[in-house]
C-alpha cells in the first residue's frame, strides 16, 4: 500500500510538469498549426535561465523563478518572430524542420556552452520531509507541484475568460474567421508562444530545483511524454490534456514500481498506439487543421 | 446582391473584400478612399466590415455568448459589448434562452442566427452575406430574408450572394449577374428579376 501510494505521489508531480509542457504544445500548435519541436528546448533554456540568475544574482527561488520564466519567454518568442512568422502558410514540414533545426541548436550549444553533463542547481529551498518516514514527499516536490498546478490554472483562466484567450480559441477552430472579426493573428501567435515559453520555463526551473540539477539534454525527456499527451489527449480541450497528462504520470510511476524503470516508455509509447489506433483523433478530439 | 451559377466568383470576390485571399490584380475601394487590398483581415474588420459566411461557421465549440463576443473583438471596452450583446439577445430572444450553450449544439436556423447577430455586435457599416439561407428550412429562411431587411433598414449596407435567387431579389435594391469572373449584368433587382437570360436560368423560365 506504502509502494502505491508513493508512486501515485511521484506519478502526480510528474504529471503536473509533462502537463505544463504538453499544454505549451497544445497551445502552440491549435493557434499556429506548428509542432513546435523546440518547445522542450525551450523548456531546458528556462532551466539554464534560472541556474545562471541563482548562481550570478541571486538564489532566491522568486528570482530564479523569474529568470526562467525570462530566459524561455524570450528563446520563444524569438522563434516566433525569426522561424514561424516567416514560414506561416508554408508546407508543414518546412516549419517542422525549422523547429527541430532550433532545437538541436539550442541543445548543442547549452551543451557547448555549460557542459554536456548535468550542472548542479541553485539550492533555492529547503529540502524537508513533509509526510512520515514510509511515505517521502519532499518540500521541493510539494513546490514542484504546487507550481504546475498554479500554471495550468492560470491558462485555464486565460483562454476561457479573457478576450485573449478566447481568440486564441477562436483562431484554433476556424482562423479566417477569426481574421475577419479583427483578431490580428500574427499579435495572438506571439502572445500564445511567449506564453507557453514563459510556462515552460517556469515548471523546468521548479525541476531544477527538485531534481538538483540542470541537464542540457532534459528536453528530450520532457518533450517526448508532453508530445504523447498531446496525442492521446487530441487538442480540442486543454483540460484533457492535463489530464492525460497526470494519468500518464501516474501509470509510468506504477510500471517503475511494480515492475521495472526499463518498462515505463513502453507503457508510454504502448498507450499511445492503442488509442491512436482506436480513436485517431485523441480521446476528447481534435481540432480540424 | 451577387448572382451567379457554381464558379461564377461569387464567394471569391467576398473573401477578396475581407482580405482573406489576395487579388492577382486590380483595387477594391471601401468608401472610396480604402484600398482593401493592401490591408490584411483584422485591418479591414476595423473599417466597418462584417461577415456572415457560408454554412454559418460559427466557433462551434465556443458559447453562444463567447461567439457574439468574439463579434465585437476589436471593442476592448467590456461594458460596451455587453451592452451590445444585451440588444441582440432582446433581438433574437431564441438566443438569450441558449446563451450558455456551445453553438455547435444548435440547429441550423438558430446557428444562422447567432451567425447574424455575431456579424451585427462590432457595428458594421457594411456585411458580406455569403448564402444566408443555405440549408435551412422554408419557414426559417423567410425569417432571415425579414432580418435582413430590416438590418438593412436600420442603415447597414448589405452585400449578399443567395442562390434563392427569387426571395433575394425582392429584398436586394442593385443586382449583378457574375459569369466566370465577370460582371456581365447589373442594375436595379426588379429589372434584372425581368432581365431575359436570368429568368431563364436562375427563375426557372417561362416556356
Amino acid at each position: 500500500m506504502d509502494l502505491f501510494l508513493q508512486q501515485l505521489i511521484n506519478g502526480v508531480i510528474i504529471g503536473s510538469t509533462y502537463a505544463v509542457v504538453a499544454i505549451g504544445f497544445a497551445l502552440v500548435f491549435t493557434v499556429l498549426r506548428v509542432i513546435n519541436f523546440a518547445h522542450p528546448e525551450i523548456f531546458m533554456t528556462g532551466m539554464f535561465a534560472g541556474l545562471l540568475a541563482g548562481s550570478h544574482i541571486s538564489d532566491n527561488f522568486f528570482v530564479v523563478l523569474i529568470f526562467g520564466a525570462i530566459g524561455a519567454g524570450a528563446v520563444g518568442l524569438t522563434l516566433e518572430r525569426f522561424v514561424l512568422r516567416p514560414l506561416r502558410g508554408r508546407d508543414v514540414l518546412m516549419t517542422l524542420i525549422g523547429t527541430l533545426g532550433v532545437a538541436i541548436m539550442l541543445q548543442n550549444g547549452m551543451a557547448k556552452f555549460m557542459s554536456p553533463d548535468p550542472v548542479a542547481y541553485p539550492k533555492s529551498l529547503q529540502v524537508s520531509l513533509l509526510l512520515s518516514d514510509d511515505i517521502i514527499l519532499t518540500s521541493t516536490q510539494a513546490v514542484n507541484f504546487i507550481v504546475s498546478i498554479l500554471l495550468l490554472a492560470g491558462v485555464s483562466f486565460y483562454v476561457r475568460k479573457t478576450r485573449y484567450g478566447r481568440a486564441t480559441r477562436a483562431i484554433a477552430e476556424r482562423p479566417d474567421v477569426a481574421a475577419a472579426f479583427g483578431v490580428d493573428v500574427n499579435r495572438v501567435s506571439q502572445v500564445t508562444v511567449a506564453l507557453a515559453s514563459v510556462m515552460a520555463g517556469i515548471a523546468a526551473v521548479s525541476v531544477g530545483i527538485l531534481y538538483g540539477s540542470a541537464w542540457a539534454f532534459v528536453g528530450l525527456f520532457y518533450g517526448l511524454k508532453a508530445f504523447i499527451c498531446m496525442l492521446v489527449a487530441g487538442n480540442r480541450y486543454f483540460e484533457g490534456v492535463i489530464l492525460v497528462a497526470m494519468m500518464l504520470g501516474v501509470i509510468e510511476a506504477l510500471v517503475t514500481g511494480y515492475v521495472s524503470s526499463n518498462f515505463r516508455d513502453v507503457a508510454a509509447f504502448t498507450i499511445l498506439i492503442c488509442v491512436l489506433y482506436f480513436r485517431p483523433n485523441g480521446l476528447f478530439g481534435s481540432y480540424d487543421t | 446582391m451577387i448572382l451567379g451559377s457554381n464558379g461564377a466568383g461569387k464567394s471569391t470576390i467576398i473573401k477578396s473584400i475581407l482580405g482573406l485571399v489576395k487579388p492577382s490584380r486590380g483595387s477594391i475601394l471601401f468608401e472610396g478612399e480604402h484600398e482593401l487590398t493592401a490591408l490584411a483581415p483584422h485591418q479591414i474588420h476595423k473599417l466597418g466590415i462584417s461577415w456572415v459566411p457560408e454554412g454559418r461557421q460559427l466557433w462551434g465549440t465556443l458559447t453562444v455568448y463567447d461567439n457574439l463576443r468574439m463579434g465585437g473583438f476589436i471593442e476592448a471596452d467590456d461594458a460596451k459589448i455587453s451592452q451590445r450583446i444585451g440588444e441582440m439577445l432582446e433581438r433574437f430572444p431564441r438566443l438569450a434562452e441558449r446563451r450558455d450553450q456551445v453553438a455547435g449544439s444548435l440547429s441550423g436556423g438558430e446557428q444562422q442566427m447567432v451567425a447574424l447577430a455575431r456579424a451585427l455586435v462590432s457595428g458594421p457599416k457594411l456585411i458580406l452575406m455569403d448564402e444566408p439561407s443555405l440549408g435551412l428550412a422554408p419557414i426559417v429562411i423567410r425569417d432571415v430574408f425579414e432580418l435582413v431587411k430590416e438590418i438593412n433598414a436600420s442603415g447597414i449596407s448589405i452585400l449578399m450572394v443567395e442562390q434563392n435567387v427569387r426571395q433575394a431579389l425582392k429584398v436586394a435594391k442593385w443586382a449583378y449577374l457574375l459569369e466566370v469572373g465577370r460582371v456581365v449584368e447589373n442594375g436595379p433587382s426588379d429589372e434584372i428579376a425581368n432581365n431575359e437570360s436570368v429568368r431563364e436560368i436562375f427563375l426557372g423560365g417561362r416556356h
